[in-house]
């Protein structure tokens, strides 16, 4: 019967592991012990030996592809046996008790359990004798001997360090809890910690804790985070910045608002408007609204606006496609239903491609202007700040009026400074009077 | 002072006390005119004649039984066995006989002998020649075990064994027959059961037997350079052993290295470690207790592997910076 081939579990930490490559092809004979395939875990890059004698019947992960730890890979068997097109599914008890890492793991988290339960410390005799001296206690010293023994030497080095009274009692809370007991202020006679000290101070570290929590990336996040890097490690930013009087802006939208309640059950917002007029804009600057692959300028006739939705810990952008021949209302209800739908991971793919200008609106925060990072392969991006009451010269005298900070990034590969301020310009004048757009 | 070798210092020590007790006697295979295996008697046979310096047949057994016999009546004898492997012949008179009948006697008799033998390897002498088995003898209630590591100090527990009034088993190692030390002319004694410190320190405490103290000695010094500080205890006797100045120096150094030629398993390091581990000692133990000793085999004949049978330096510098946790 054909053998599975796992993605070996190499660390407690590893969860998934990169198939590098291939030494094998389907139909090769493969020996005990002969390199089947290499793959890099979040530590290491490792060659994996085969388990298993016989004929690689079918590889299931290609290369560069994510597998989760324990999951089928590929098939050994006899030449000519059959074996599944797809990897089969196991639940998660069965892949536990496949593969020989996962039952030395299950060992290991035993001696652990075990040492736990023991919870003796390992202290040399001299170490014992010093520190019942010194009336210090162990579990407060950091052994520097073999398995983490103290020596006499840590003892003596501990004298320099606060001297730390403690009850049994809270001595074995803070243990059982992991804490640094010399990091507890205590309370009782002579400083001594006690057991409300350690409880006080556990409710304390709920929110500081010292330990950081610790996860791999992965998923969207990791998307987010090739994508990032690879924008600004390979396109020249610039960031322009021009502030905006929303005045008719903000008339506009109070004139519109029940309109396009009543019509769409949406409300408008400011998003909507500089859409609007961003879109009015790229028609009449048509090089922002371009796309530069692989040094080719693709001149994007369809104005597709990307809009940079936060969710919990991810950023995702789908894009409201010909932009610029739809309404307000339109816009409106658009752009709130990708934002629910992303919110709910419901968008398709093909809701998320294809925007050709994104605008990241973080209005809604006490932010002004900002350094937005291209979503490539787009020319440029529009950070769009608060609105918010300033004093301005308006014909000589000073008013107070709403004013937003506009922050354009470019791709200075693509476009020049002067062209993108130009852009930046016709937007601010295009939001500070909307009635252009009816011209 | 006078420098000669432990050899000589051997053969002195016996010469001046013939001069001055004629109940003292030496006998042995091929002591007389050949002077011995080893040339310690060599010239004794002429000052003492033969009646005091007998060569026995080849019976290991009747040289030891005679001896016995002859401390009952009154003598004091000398026996040298060639190889202290021999010893096993000679086991029942000395275990059985020697050991017991003071005891056994009520002390109405007792045995003033000294059993003096060659001992250890590194001469090429293979199996039958090499080996350390003074842990059986140290077992024996009754018998009083001696391994002098220098000429200055063969001399002085020689004159002490030669006093004694039990049988004394006294090794001499082959390779130490031909060191020198300063040696006073006149006899002078060292008592049994008085350790010597052999080289002061404050980090590690080796103790070693024999042969080892010299390869401790030269260790230390390699380590040293290092900023090791190691000091080197020689019992000189394991019966009686003084307990008192190993376990002063394992409380100063909190760390202890055991070193002997003879066989680890079984061999007096364990006794030395166990005495430590019982001691007011322990609770200065900053690491665990170490021995080295010989390797579970017979001393092969081959140069290398024979070298490698037996602890050398670099074993002692190894073991001494693992209890030091710098290995």
């Amino acid at each position: 019967m054909a053998k599975e081939v796992f993605m070996p579990k190499l660390s407690s930490t590893m969860s998934i592991g990169t198939l590098l490559q291939w030494f094998k092809e389907v139909g090769d004979y493969v020996e005990v012990g002969e390199p089947l395939f290499e793959i890099m875990t979040d530590k290491i890059n490792i060659e994996v030996e085969s388990y298993e004698e016989g004929t690689l019947l079918k590889k299931y992960a290609k290369v560069d592809e994510d597998v989760p730890v324990n999951a089928v890979i590929g098939y050994i068997g006899e030449k000519g046996e059959e074996v599944p097109e797809q990897p089969p599914v196991y639940s998660k008890e069965d892949v536990e008790d496949t593969g020989l890492e996962t039952m030395s793991e299950k060992e290991e988290l035993k001696n652990d359990q075990n040492l736990l339960k023991q919870g003796k410390i390992r202290a040399t005799p001299a170490a014992k004798r010093v520190a019942a001296e010194h009336n210090i206690e162990l579990s407060s010293i950091q052994g520097t001997g073999p398995e983490g023994r103290i020596q006499e030497q840590d003892v003596r080095d501990s004298f320099d360090q606060k001297r730390v009274l403690s009850t049994p009692l809270a001595g074995k809370i803070a243990m059982e809890n992991n804490l640094d007991i010399g990091a507890i202020a205590g309370t009782g006679s002579r400083g001594k910690i006690v057991k409300s000290d350690v409880l006080t101070h556990m409710n304390i570290k709920e929110s500081v804790d010292t330990v950081p929590e610790i996860w791999k990336l992965s998923g969207l996040r990791k998307v987010i985070a090739q994508k990032m890097t690879e924008s600004v490690q390979t396109i020249p930013h610039v960031t322009l910045t021009s502030e905006v009087d929303m005045s008719n802006a903000v008339s506009l939208r109070r004139a519109l608002l029940p309109t396009i309640e009543q019509q769409t059950g949406y409300r408008l917002s400011y998003t909507e408007i500089i859409m609007k007029a961003v879109s009015y804009a790229l028609r009449l600057h048509p090089r922002l609204n371009a796309s530069l692959v692989e040094n080719e300028i693709i001149m994007n006739h369809d104005i597709h606006i990307g809009l940079a939705v936060a969710l919990d810990d991810a950023l995702i952008v789908p894009s409201v496609k010909q932009a610029d021949t739809k309404g307000l209302a339109e816009l409106t209800k658009t752009s709130k239903m990708l934002g629910e739908k992303a919110r709910n991971n419901q968008l398709s793919p093909e809701e998320m491609s294809g925007s050709t200008f994104t605008i990241s609106n973080l209005g809604m925060y006490a932010i002004d202007g900002f350094t937005p990072i291209i979503n490539p392969p787009e020319t440029a991006i529009l950070g769009v700040g608060r609105i918010m009451d300033k004093p301005v010269i308006v014909n000589g005298e000073v008013a107070v009026r709403p004013m937003m900070v506009t922050s354009l990034s470019f791709d200075h590969r693509a476009i020049d400074g002067a062209p993108a301020a130009a852009f930046l310009t016709e937007l601010k004048s295009l939001l500070e009077d909307p009635y252009r757009w009816l011209v | 002072m006078r420098e000669i070798t432990y050899l000589e210092a051997v053969r002195e020590a016996m010469s001046q006390e013939m001069r001055q007790n004629e109940d003292v006697f030496i006998l042995g295979e091929d002591i007389g005119v050949y002077g011995g295996a080893f040339g310690v008697t060599r010239g004794m046979i002429e000052e003492f004649g033969p009646e005091r310096v007998r060569n026995t047949p080849i019976s290991e057994a009747a040289i030891a039984g005679a001896a016995v016999g002859s401390a009952l009546t009154g003598m004091r004898p000398i026996l040298e066995l060639q190889f202290s492997d021999f010893i096993t012949i000679a086991m029942d008179q000395i275990v059985n006989q020697a050991a017991k009948i003071r005891y056994m006697y009520g002390g109405k008799g007792k045995i003033p002998m000294v059993v003096r033998t060659p001992s250890g390897s590194g001469t090429g002498a293979a199996a039958q020649h090499s080996q350390s088995l003074e842990a059986w003898l140290a077992h024996i209630p009754g018998l009083k075990v001696i391994q002098p590591s220098t000429a200055y100090d063969a001399k002085g527990l020689l004159k002490s064994a030669m006093d004694d009034n039990n049988p004394v088993i006294f090794y001499e190692h082959k390779l130490l027959y031909r060191t020198i030390a300063d040696v006073p002319e006149e006899l002078y004694c060292i008592p049994l059961g008085q350790a010597d410190v052999k080289r002061e320190g404050t980090d590690v405490t080796v103790v070693a037997t024999a042969v080892m103290v010299h390869r401790a000695l030269e260790a230390a010094e390699e380590l040293a350079k290092e900023g090791i500080s190691v000091e080197v205890v020689d019992p000189r006797t394991l019966v009686p052993l003084d307990t008192e100045t190993i376990i002063n120096s394992v409380k100063k150094t909190g760390r202890v290295v055991v070193v002997h030629e003879a066989v680890k398993r079984g061999g007096y390091g364990g006794e030395i470690a166990s005495m430590i581990a019982e001691s007011e000692a322990f609770d200065y133990l900053d690491a665990p207790i170490k021995r080295l000793g010989g390797a579970l085999s017979p001393v092969p004949y081959n140069p290398e592997l024979e070298k490698a049978h037996a602890p050398q330096v670099n074993d002692i510098i190894l073991a001494t910076k693992q209890a030091m946790n710098k290995a």
